[in-house]
């Protein structure tokens, strides 16, 4: 198709030259997403990190790093964080070792694989709040763990609201999510080239010399891809923590999400937007970190 | 070990692994046909008159997986005469159906202009989806309040709805899985004459449709699943989905809980038996690569 311009034109001309306009038509199909990206994620976020650099969000002044000295010095925001980190910490690993054993057993189950797969991610679609009423019977003080441990002759502990409330939040935590990291290392492990192993049989290695030697470090590059997602699906324990303990349970299972939760009540937009850049920040640094990791793991 | 010992140890270590994972779900599903009698008896643990007589002076609450008699009380309570459930499945429903859909034709227009536009700098901007794809969703409610504050859409379903339409994860999984579709099935179409439309109707949606069925099955789990954002935005009580109902309904109701929980989730339940691996390809495609 050939098109002529008006004299005088020449600069339009070129810049909507049919050349041009199909290098820019993919464009056109992202500027309605787009547009509702800006307005509802950057523009706000911006905002956000704006508003908390002010004493109050509508005519305040500029009070610098003020809030985020506030925010830090609060016992309840440096609770909400130790808690956090500490289920991150313990939560992580866990579901990353359960889910690598539990992905190495299932790849040895021939043709029932995908039958155990799907008993694994039936946990990840069940709605939490289809759960709830059923944890609180598991671990209530009279409830059913406590009768199997009083048949045994231990001395039951109360779950829901005690020291011991984290280890309830890492039994659900892993329950719902090792499917997912499950899903990631099986199609991680039939990535692992078939001769590898049938070289390693016939140097007649075993089966726990093939793990280590063989199977572990092809592994490397999706295993900091579900380190990276677990870390980001940690945060999710939430739902089930403020379901089954409300917005302040115990304080050893007090979260960072329920300090910025419970800041939504009293519309504290100092703590609110500061403690965002901040998750925000952190998050952003841990994704790169691990990101120029995988890019380091999968060159090798 | 041989390689056939090795075959049976993992059948059954995996085996009484799925019998755990399934426990609660078998427990909620069968006492969903348990009598309200039946239900009270069995999770009440104040002692009655009886226990004390019988020397016994604490009660524990014990599963019981197979109903004494099976009966429909529940069920029908559930779904036919107490309407406030299916109202807050409803909420549920008008939260969910827009989200997805939504989400899914946005993502698949975005993702098919990354794959399409012939910019470099087209690199940093999808760079910042991925960056805001993977911030928790705790750190996106602040922004999203504050829109929702700008726009007069707080305390509304829609303050849910929007941002979950223009979610970023949409988008970056689409994109991942056009990047399977070879290259030359564009030339072709550029050198057929078909202009950008055409391509992306009758080359790039058929050949996704794995991909979109992903997308939507996770966009579904994830808005059914809906809590944080309710407890935030939604202040009405008949506005709220039934997760945030759910964890809320008191003991004297108790014998309901089974049914209304099953119902809520025989949807995704049903949409995993019928598309597993979708849902598989759908997590192996939201690896960041």
């Amino acid at each position: 198709m050939r098109m002529t311009w008006p004299i005088g034109c020449k600069a339009v001309s070129t810049w909507f030259s049919m050349n041009s306009i199909k290098r820019h038509a993919g464009l056109l199909f992202i500027l309605p997403g787009l547009m509702g990206f800006v307005l509802f994620y950057l523009l706000p976020f911006m905002v956000s990190v704006w508003y908390s650099f002010m004493s109050r969000p509508a005519g305040g002044e500029f009070v610098g790093l003020s809030n985020y000295i506030d925010l830090l010095q609060s016992p309840a925001y440096r609770l909400g964080l130790r808690n956090t980190l500490v289920f991150m910490g313990l939560s992580v690993p866990l579901n990353m070792i359960l889910s690598l054993v539990a992905a190495m057993l299932i790849k040895n189950t021939g043709r029932f694989k995908p039958h155990f797969v799907l008993i694994f991610l039936i946990p990840l679609v069940i709605p939490s709040g289809a759960m709830v009423f059923f944890w609180r019977m598991f671990f209530s003080s009279d409830g059913f763990l406590n009768n199997i441990l009083s048949s045994l002759g231990f001395e039951g502990v109360n779950w829901l609201n005690s020291e011991y409330s984290m280890f309830t939040l890492l039994i659900i935590f892993v329950w719902k999510n090792l499917g997912f990291n499950l899903v990631l290392f099986l199609s991680g492990l039939s990535n692992v080239p078939k001769e590898y192993y049938e070289a390693a049989k016939t140097d007649g290695a075993g089966v726990l010399r093939t793990t280590i030697s063989i199977t572990l470090p092809c592994l490397m590059p999706i295993t900091v891809i579900v380190l990276l997602m677990s870390i980001i699906n940690s945060f999710k324990v939430f739902r089930e923590v403020y379901l089954l303990m409300g917005a302040y349970p115990n304080h050893s299972v007090y979260m960072l999400q329920h300090f910025m939760n419970n800041n939504f009540f009293s519309l504290n937009y100092p703590r609110l937007t500061s403690a965002t850049t901040l998750l925000s920040a952190a998050m952003a640094v841990i994704t790169w970190g691990l990101i120029w990791l995988e890019r380091k793991a999968s060159h090798d | 070990m041989t390689r056939q010992g090795f075959y049976i140890a993992s059948l059954v270590i995996i085996t009484f692994a799925s019998v755990l994972f399934m426990f609660p779900l078998m427990v909620t599903f069968t006492n969903s046909f348990m009598s309200e009698q039946e239900i009270l008896l069995h999770y009440r643990t104040d002692l009655s008159l009886f226990d004390i007589v019988d020397g016994v002076y604490s009660r524990f609450i014990s599963f019981r997986l197979i109903p004494r008699d099976f009966s429909l009380f529940q069920y029908r309570t559930v779904l036919i005469d107490r309407p406030l459930f299916l109202m807050l499945l409803v909420n549920s429903i008008r939260i969910t159906a827009p989200v997805t859909i939504g989400n899914m034709v946005v993502s698949l227009l975005t993702a098919y202009g990354f794959t399409c536009w012939r910019c470099k700098r087209k690199e940093i901007l999808f760079f910042v989806y991925i960056v805001v794809m993977l911030m928790p969703l705790q750190a996106v409610l602040v922004p999203n309040f504050i829109v929702a504050d700008w726009l007069g859409l707080s305390r509304s379903h829609w303050a849910i709805i929007w941002p979950g339409i223009f979610a970023p994860f949409g988008t970056f999984l689409l994109r991942q899985s056009m990047k399977g579709i070879p290259n030359e099935c564009y030339e072709a179409a550029q050198i057929d004459g078909a202009a950008g439309i055409k391509v992306f109707f009758y080359i790039v949606v058929p050949q996704m449709k794995s991909g979109i069925t992903a997308l939507a099955m996770l966009v579904f789990i994830e808005y059914w699943n809906v809590v944080e954002q309710a407890v935030i935005f939604i202040r009405d009580f008949n506005m709220e989905p039934l997760s945030v109902f759910l964890s809320r309904i008191a003991d004297g109701r108790v014998g309901l809980i089974f049914a209304a929980s099953s119902v809520y989730m025989l949807l995704p339940f049903v949409w995993l038996l019928a598309g597993q691996e979708h849902l598989e390809k759908g997590i192996e495609l939201s690896g960041i690569k």
